[in-house]
């Protein structure tokens, strides 16, 4: 018994080098986060530093670039259901009868372990406004006066968004391609039996069948939408005229284009609680979108 | 025989329709190669010339041996991705096996906790990981980067869901010989979690090399770049040195490209898993 007793505080020692660094290198700083936040800490020393209240959060509110910064992550998020509908369709086709299956997944998935900031790169020529390719073809097909893409405001954020979906599109697909593999062939074989054509019977039972997945994907992908900014910071840093500045974004160029570390933590907790926000709709969805 | 003939028609059409879409998704990755090969008169030339008049190879050689060499850049990552993957995966394991395997008190609000962590976006952590490493002085170090990475969240999840899989017969008759949890989770769970374990590996082996975001915040000395810091800086220093850039590009997804040709299937089962189960 006594050995027993060893044995299951032995649980700690396994999990103690885990609970040590996650405590250090993210539960510390979260907290520390919050704190910051009611500060007005610039430099990395922070000398002067002093607590503010709910100063940050004031300016907050009166601040326009973080309007943009919100209103466009919105707009960002675009790339998202593009990148599931399109996720869906090619891993249905996949699953049906194709040779080359192995292949043709993999050619799918590659952009999505990709350094997205490489690639960002590549797509950044791809969109050259006067020479790219993109652009050319976009003039030879007799549209005079095609979009600036990343160089003009009104288009900055549509080619992000293009990449973007390019990028986590092999994702969606091999996740999708998981969950059709649990869609039971009865179910197909009744509907054909029923008359059901192929679309039909994607659209009437594959698609039910799959519909938490489906929202797995859209807030997993928003979510993410939230958190990264590499591939933006990269290729536009955020322009022309902030119109690619996403929330992330502007959090590291408040911290360290400005140094203002503590109003950097206060957008922070404010990008926080929005995915919280968003992981809380995903698990009460679930609950209501699982039907089986 | 007639219906097979059929199908087989079908089906060849819809692999003619997916490779073509197929080719699409890959096409950045050739024009990457082409004009990494090309004269910069060449590189906008309409139609586009998949394949170089002349292979230039210039623009590697700006890469690999111009002011900002990529041997030192690589040098950088690997050094941080193997000890960061090696670390996370030790460590990782370890606390999987614990969470799977042995009801300590509190384990279910510990785990609660890492799950509410997984939540937590990057950017919230930036700025008090950025005060905390320049009190500690490995602010500019690669521990900056290799430290946060050993102790990994989604390590631990990943591989605390195969452990659970593992029948409990196995552990519990070990345990009846007398063998203790070290000696089960060394002789009997790392060896039966091999391929968990592998995929997670290779994984963040690859989250490692990719990581900018962290590079660009804690390292500020050149000669401590990162591959993608390496990348990102080049462009900044050479942005006409079109042909220059796409070497650079090219450089730094080779490695993830050869990993995933060579662990294809691990890779993509093991994000399938991970996320279906999740």
């Amino acid at each position: 018994m006594n050995w027993m007793k060893k044995q299951k505080l032995i649980g700690y020692l396994f999990i103690l080098p885990s609970l040590i660094g996650v405590t250090i290198f993210f539960l510390f700083p979260l907290l520390f986060s919050f704190v910051l936040s009611f500060t007005n800490w610039t430099g990395p020393s922070g000398q002067g530093t002093e607590f503010v209240g709910l100063q940050n959060f004031q300016r907050l509110v009166g601040d326009s670039v973080f309007h943009q910064a919100f209103g466009n992550n919105f707009l960002y998020l675009l790339h998202v259901p593009i990148s599931v509908i399109f996720g869906f369709i090619v891993a249905v086709f996949l699953n049906r009868s194709v040779y080359l299956k192995n292949l043709l997944r993999a050619v799918f998935f590659l952009p999505y372990l990709i350094s997205p900031i490489a690639i960002g790169f590549v797509w950044m020529l791809l969109f050259n406004p006067t020479e790219g390719p993109i652009n050319v073809l976009l003039m030879n097909l007799g549209i005079d006066n095609p979009p600036g893409w990343l160089a003009s405001s009104g288009s900055s954020m549509y080619a992000i968004i293009v990449m973007s979906a390019w990028q986590i599109m092999g994702f969606n697909i091999i996740i999708y391609l998981a969950a059709l593999q649990d869609v039971p062939r009865e179910l197909e074989e009744a509907a054909k039996m029923d008359g059901a054509k192929r679309w039909q019977i994607t659209k009437n039972v594959i698609f039910p069948f799959v519909s938490p997945i489906t929202l797995f994907l859209l807030i997993i992908g928003i979510a993410n939408a939230f958190k990264n900014f590499g591939l933006i910071q990269a290729v536009t840093g955020g322009g022309p005229a902030n119109s690619t500045n996403i929330l992330p974004l502007y959090v590291y160029q408040t911290a360290f284009r400005y140094y203002e570390l503590g109003y950097a933590s206060t957008i922070a907790i404010v990008l926080f609680i929005v995915i919280f926000a968003i992981t809380l709709l995903q698990w009460f969805g679930q609950k209501k979108w699982v039907h089986y | 025989m007639k219906q097979n003939k059929q199908i087989n028609v079908y089906k060849t059409i819809m692999t003619a329709v997916l490779l073509a879409a197929g080719f699409i998704m890959i096409i950045p990755f050739f024009w990457m190669l082409s004009t990494s090969f090309k004269s910069p008169n060449e590189i906008f030339e309409y139609p586009i010339q998949w394949i170089p008049s002349e292979f230039d190879w210039d623009p590697h050689k700006r890469v690999w041996f111009g002011d900002l060499s990529f041997f030192n850049y690589y040098f950088n990552s690997i050094k941080i991705a193997v000890l960061g993957t090696a670390g996370a995966t030790f460590i990782g394991a370890m606390a999987a096996y614990g969470f799977a395997r042995i009801p300590f008190k509190g384990r279910d609000f510990l785990f609660l906790l890492y799950l509410m962590m997984m939540m937590v976006p990057p950017q919230v952590l930036f700025v008090p990981k950025f005060i905390m490493f320049d009190w500690t002085g490995i602010y500019n170090t690669h521990w900056a980067l290799i430290l946060p990475t050993i102790f990994t969240i989604i390590g631990v999840f990943y591989m605390r869901q195969f452990f659970i899989t593992i029948p409990n017969e196995i552990s519990e008759s070990a345990f009846m010989d007398g063998a203790g949890h070290f000696r089960i989770f060394f002789k009997i769970f790392l060896p039966l979690a091999k391929p968990a374990i592998a995929t997670f590996a290779i994984l963040d082996f690859s989250w490692n090399w990719n990581n900018y975001e962290d590079a660009l915040v804690f390292l500020v000395s050149e000669e401590l770049y990162t591959v993608p810091l390496g990348l990102d800086n080049f462009v900044l220093e050479f942005s006409v040195d079109y042909s220059g850039m796409m070497a650079a590009a090219t450089a730094s997804v080779v490695p993830i490209i050869i990993i995933f040709l060579l662990g294809q299937r691990y890779i993509i089962e093991g994000v399938a898993s991970s996320a279906v189960k999740g």
